[in-house]
């Protein structure tokens, strides 16, 4: 049971306070916070304990969602909680800053109003809110102005809420029916000091956007669902046909939304090879990274990143590229930006490193992060086989697309 | 994730100080208050909006309370939520003015629009004015058979929040059992959620003084109710579900057929997007089958991968307190998990927190399976430009080292460490060699070999120097070098500053005297000689009792301080398994992060200064009133422990204490040193008189040390009931009483209590108590010495009118009553109090 809620800024001043229940917090608990906070730095943890209450923190673009409490509760509660927050007040304010906030504070209370009561969560799922409290967008101050009402409370209660599909209203209605799915993969992997790839796996997700009319009944089918090592679904989606038939049948909310999530492990290869190499001796180091493609996946390879953190031990580096862009910050993290690998020549990062006095060796090796992206293929291998749609009154228009790109790719040296 | 960068707080300069703009805004609002002119509403709305965000800010805006009462008549629903949130902030220091409000929420609750109703009744709910409950019955008895479900899901809420302003109007309107029907009875699901968790607080706090309400709260745990709930389960909201899988948690099924009946209904929640609610079904699958122990580890296998998908899936926040459970069962069931180990592989952006808990986990797994694998891993991290996190991982190597019984392979990895030539690497393996020597010391030859080229000279940290003089000390007969070394540490006495080194560097001493007299006995002199003159209470002590000892008789000293030892077969586990148990219970509870039973966290600061605060209002200044609170206070703690059943747990906490040495020192050591606090009573004042015998030896001590005042330090996680509190409080005489004068600044800080308890508390001074109405303040504290058991007891009243703060201090060591107070004087002062 959440007690209260701040919203502080990214200097630390209370934008926005919540009381929820009847035992008021003292707002001196946000400097507590913030003093704690800096003392921490990157080590600080979501859910920490101050000298009187449990807190539950979750940043998101400089902005701090604090929550407190008294009484032992399911931590992924709160911080499950402040993340819907967070995702609310994005979606209504169209992005999430200082600014922002304060500009819309009211809209910001009413909404936390609704999605919180006595310190229980009661409704986070997005369409629903908006039946309830209008967004603050362009459309509907031009209407209030027409029309010459300003109020952004809806007149009437969302028949949603109360309907056997909360995450849809039965009355929408477009001109044009469409609805896109979207495959986002990402791939993890570590290649350890050998060169081994030791862990590869993907975690992707099924994002449908839809504008559909009406209470539409969807059914999507893969060619190869056996793959699938875990999945997560959006409320919507009926259990049992993916239990006996691996379909997904479901009737979409409107708009964007993440329909299912899944983890594809033991995967035997990545696309692109890094190949870093070191040799120290007398205080200088030579370093050379290979970049390459392993398995040509049939589309463009683009975005290829590397970057890494030089040790504190070196004292300056000399490092140049045959393709790309590469800089050092004055922290002495490197980023070479190589785009697209040519087709002609591998790329290939060189130079020396000067090691600090009285060091001949180098002890510490950097772990090169690795960015890609690939447009129009799931690396996974998995593949929609097809979209059937029911209950609607004209054909709508179906769009498919897929992506992967790198998420935690690193090759240690 | 972490915060970025952040500037530390400071009072904007764009903020306005309040007092001119308020008054402003005051007058214009009067002047909107009675017109009815078209437009009237925007600027209204203009008005309100900038009182709202002054409130935000913090400006003290309450005594506009009646013109924004007066303003509140409008059918602008935004005006009257903006009216809604100010009355509600403000009403309860503003009990007077807010009968005004009274009238207009009544008559809101009967608007034509639900949503008006709803939002009415729930401020109407939350202005928390004792004297105004009699208003809110009548709406809410009618809010609770509204036709739209909005309204009653407020009202159900309402009720709740009535039961705390007053549980007795509560009661008397008979709401319990309105709700009970409501919640088998409404077609709206949130409303039955709603019922659940009123009727379960409700029922939960009464239970404690009615035999009626504890059955009433048993009876949310029938099967029927249970079953109506769970078969509906898939209508609830997400966070509805969660509440109802937490009472599912707590029931107990007749048979094992019931049990898989649930499991098949709440299987496909494991796969939702909610990673609360995956927790939760989790917890019911764990609790359900805790006594069916194939199932139980069946169950395991289920939840792996929805749990290792939440882990990748959700934001670094959510992902933490997934892996927080994950650890405990990893921990609990490392073989079921081992062949998932990749998955706790260290990314290189990840917390140190993340980090942290992957390794220990890694470590689990290690001791069962895939040793070498893991190893091999955990050693790319010691190479790490990461350093905390190349400490911890060969801390990790080490204790896989120390729980397998194969360890050849680790033990040549160790070793190769040290040659690194890394100072915090070195450090860390020096602290595990030591251990391991302590548990194989058939492993002497090859780690003595390597740990004789190590020089002293390039080791800085404490630890890592104790252990490789306690290496010196113990090997000194297969090194060579041995006593040479720790010659010229002797020699150099005043350049080491950590009084654990100097502890070693004298056992060391004598142990290698015992081994290689004669290469060592001048070492050992100069080593004598300084730590009899050393400041520090211990080394002073230990060297005065090796000196007697010598004298006395060598062949004893030998058996006193370097007797034959066996190899330790097993480290203590920090944490016993009764613990770790007692956690399990209380899987998806915040206990689990903070990796302590929730009794050793919760209730001390639950029932401190909280719930206390809330009433500071209402307690006067007598002393005997505050003691009647303490009393109730206790009373109440006593009912808690009751109900926590059969753990034997000391509520007052020796296993939350750190220990004053850790288990690595050797055990040599630490023996001796407490041998010596039995043998050594006061005897320092004769030191002067001993040490004119120093013909043995050749001391050439002329100066006695003065002995050092004993400096006074305080056990920052002290625990002390309030009963106890309260007891000593009566037993104890007055050992100190004193007045001081309050700073300006002080008192002005006196506006929030809570900071003050906060900082005391940051000096290790506990609040137990407070009271008092401005101008009077009353605190009780308390600390507890760090080494022992001995409490402070402080009454410290403060006057701002008068500007003093008259102190009482009572003690269990009388003695050191003058040293504490000087400590909490500081603390006050660097408070800004004096």
């Amino acid at each position: 049971m959440l007690q209260c809620i701040f919203l502080l800024s990214d200097s630390g001043e209370v934008m926005l306070e919540k009381q929820l229940t009847g035992h008021r917090v003292d707002r001196s608990i946000c400097s507590w916070y913030w003093d704690y906070a800096i003392s921490q730095g990157d080590q600080l943890a979501p859910v920490i304990a101050s000298p009187t209450h449990y807190l539950f923190q979750v940043v998101r673009e400089g902005v701090t969602f604090l929550a407190c409490t008294q009484v032992e509760m399911p931590p992924l509660m709160g911080i499950e909680f402040l993340c819907r927050v967070a995702d609310v007040l994005t979606d209504y304010l169209g992005g999430l800053n200082e600014d922002l906030i304060k500009d819309n504070f009211v809209i910001v209370y009413e909404i936390l109003d609704e999605m919180i009561d006595n310190g229980f969560p009661l409704i986070t799922e997005p369409n629903i809110l908006r039946e309830m409290i209008a967004p603050p967008n362009i459309v509907s101050k031009v209407l209030s102005v027409v029309t010459g009402n300003s109020s952004n409370v809806s007149e009437t209660l969302p028949g949603a809420a109360a309907s056997c599909v909360p995450w849809r209203t039965s009355d929408r209605k477009y001109t044009k029916n469409e609805v896109y799915v979207d495959l986002v993969e990402e791939m993890d992997a570590v290649t350890n000091r050998e060169g081994i790839l030791i862990k590869c796996q993907i975690y992707g997700e099924v994002q449908v956007n839809s504008h559909l009319s009406g209470l539409p009944d969807l059914t999507l089918t893969f060619v190869n669902p056996n793959i699938l090592d875990d999945v997560r679904f959006h409320p919507c989606v009926r259990f049992r046909p993916w239990e006996s038939h691996q379909i997904l049948s479901f009737i979409p909310p409107d708009g964007q939304f993440k329909l299912m999530s899944y983890r594809v492990k033991k995967l035997k290869s990545t696309p692109i090879y890094v190949k870093p190499q070191l040799t120290s001796d007398s205080g200088i180091c030579r370093l050379s990274v290979l970049v390459g493609v392993r398995n040509d996946p049939g589309k463009t390879i683009d975005s290829v990143t590397v970057q890494f953190q030089l040790p504190p031990c070196v004292v300056s580096a000399d490092l140049t590229s045959n393709c790309g862009t590469f800089n050092i910050l004055t922290n002495k993290s490197c980023t070479w930006s190589i785009g697209r690998i040519p087709k002609d020549k591998a790329p290939s990062l060189s130079g020396t490193l000067v090691l600090e006095n009285g060091l001949e060796h180098l002890h510490v090796f950097p772990t090169f992060q690795v960015g890609f992206r690939i447009m129009g293929i799931a690396l996974s291998g998995l593949q929609i086989d097809k979209l059937d749609l029911k209950n609607l009154p004209n054909r709508p228009y179906k769009g498919f697309r897929a992506l992967t790109r790198a998420g935690q790719f690193e090759v240690r040296s | 994730m972490a915060p970025p960068a952040r500037s530390s707080q400071s009072s904007s300069p764009s903020q306005p100080s309040g007092k001119g703009e308020v008054s402003d805004l005051k007058s214009q609002l009067r002047q909107l208050a009675g017109s009815r002119a078209p437009g009237v509403d925007d600027s209204k709305r203009d008005l309100f909006k900038k009182v709202i965000s002054y409130m935000t800010i913090g400006i003290d805006v309450s005594s506009l309370f009646g013109e924004m009462v007066m303003c509140s008549a409008t059918s602008d629903v935004v005006l009257k939520k903006m009216c809604y949130l100010y009355v509600g902030n403000y009403a309860k220091v503003n009990p007077d003015l807010a009968l005004l409000t009274i009238n207009f929420l009544q008559r809101d609750c009967k608007d034509e629009d639900p949503m008006i109703r709803g939002l009415a009744l729930r401020s109407l709910s939350s202005l928390r004015v004792p004297n105004l409950v009699e208003y809110l019955v009548g709406p809410l008895g009618s809010g609770l058979k509204d036709s739209n479900s909005y309204v009653r899901m407020v009202a159900v809420i309402g009720v709740l929040k009535l039961y705390h302003i007053s549980s007795a109007t509560c009661m008397d309107a008979d709401f319990p059992s309105i709700l009970k029907n409501l919640m088998i009875n409404d077609r709206d699901t949130q409303v039955v959620a709603n019922c659940l968790s009123t009727l379960q607080e409700i029922w939960t706090a009464e239970g404690s003084n009615s035999e009626e309400a504890s059955r009433e709260r048993d009876a949310l745990l029938c099967k029927p109710l249970i079953y109506y709930l769970l078969n509906r389960i898939k209508e609830f909201s997400e966070w509805a579900q969660c509440l109802i899988l937490e009472l599912v948690a707590k029931y107990v099924p007749s048979g094992n057929n019931e049990i898989f009946d649930i499991m098949n209904l709440l299987e496909d929640r494991l796969q939702h997007a909610n990673g609360a609610l995956v927790l939760a079904t989790i917890k019911v699958f764990l609790q359900l089958t805790l006594l069916m122990t194939d199932v139980h580890q069946q169950v395991y296998e289920r939840i792996k991968a929805p749990l290792l998908t939440l882990v990748s899936s959700g934001s670094p926040e959510q992902s933490y307190a997934v892996l927080g459970h994950l650890h405990l069962l990893v921990m609990r069931a490392p073989m079921l998990f081992s062949s998932d180990y990749k998955h706790f592989y260290c990314q290189y952006n990840e917390a140190f927190y993340v980090k942290k808990l992957k390794l220990e986990m890694l470590t689990a797994i290690a001791s069962e399976s895939y040793t070498y694998e893991i190893v091999t891993e955990l050693c790319e991290y010691a190479a790490n430009v990461d350093v905390p996190i190349a400490r911890e991982s060969i801390r990790a190597v080490g204790k896989i080292a120390l729980q397998q019984y194969d360890v050849n392979a680790i033990v040549d990895r160790l070793l190769q460490f040290l040659e690194m030539e890394k100072d915090y690497v070195t450090a860390e393996t020096l602290v595990l060699v030591k251990d391991l020597l302590r548990k194989y010391p058939q492993w002497s030859h090859d780690c003595i070999a390597v740990v004789g080229n190590i020089s002293s000279k390039n080791i800085q940290e404490p630890k890592a120097k104790a252990a490789l003089i306690w290496m010196l000390g113990e090997y000194s007969q297969d090194m060579q070098d041995a006593p040479y070394i720790l010659e010229s540490l002797a020699e150099n006495w005043d350049d080491e500053h950590s009084p654990e080194v100097r502890l070693h560097l004298l056992t060391a001493l004598m142990k290698c005297f015992f081994k290689r007299p004669p290469e060592s006995q001048k070492a050992l002199g100069i080593a004598l000689a300084a730590g009899v003159a050393d400041f520090h209470q211990d080394v002073h002590d230990r060297a005065l009792f090796y000196y007697r000892l010598l004298r006395y008789d060598i062949s004893i000293a030998e058996r006193v301080v370097n007797p034959p030892k066996q190899a330790v077969s097993v480290f203590a586990d920090p944490q016993s398994s009764e613990i770790k148990d007692r956690i399990f219970d209380e899987f998806n509870s915040l206990s689990v992060l903070y990796q302590k039973p929730s009794y050793m966290f919760t209730d001390k600061e639950h029932r401190g200064p909280f719930e206390f605060s809330d009433e500071l209002g209402n307690l006067s200044i007598e002393p005997d009133v505050s003691a009647q609170h303490v009393e109730a206070d206790d009373e109440d703690l006593l009912l808690s422990t009751s109900e926590k059943g059969d753990v034997g747990f000391p509520l007052n906490g020796s296993s939350y204490s750190a220990p004053s040495y850790d288990s690595s020192k050797p055990l040599t050591a630490s023996n001796t040193s407490s041998d010596l606090a039995i043998l050594e009573t006061g005897v320092h004042h004769q030191a002067s008189a001993s040490l004119a015998i120093d013909d043995l030896l050749g001391l050439g001590l002329s100066t006695t040390p003065a002995p050092a005042p004993p400096t006074l330090s305080l056990n920052p996680k002290a625990i002390l009931d309030p009963g106890t509190f309260q007891q000593k409080w009566r037993q104890l005489p007055v050992s100190l009483s004193l007045e001081l004068n309050v700073s300006p600044r002080g008192v002005a800080a006196l506006t929030a209590p809570q900071a003050l308890i906060m900082h005391m508390q940051g000096n290790s001074i506990h609040c137990i108590a407070t009271g008092g109405q401005s101008p009077n303040f009353k605190f009780f504290f308390f600390a507890q010495k760090s080494e022992e058991l001995s409490n402070f007891l402080v009454e410290c009243i403060i006057s701002t009118s008068s500007s003093k703060a008259q102190m009482k201090i009572k003690a269990d060591d009388q003695n050191s009553s003058q040293a504490f107070s000087a400590l909490f004087e500081t603390a006050l002062s660097n408070f800004g109090m004096l």
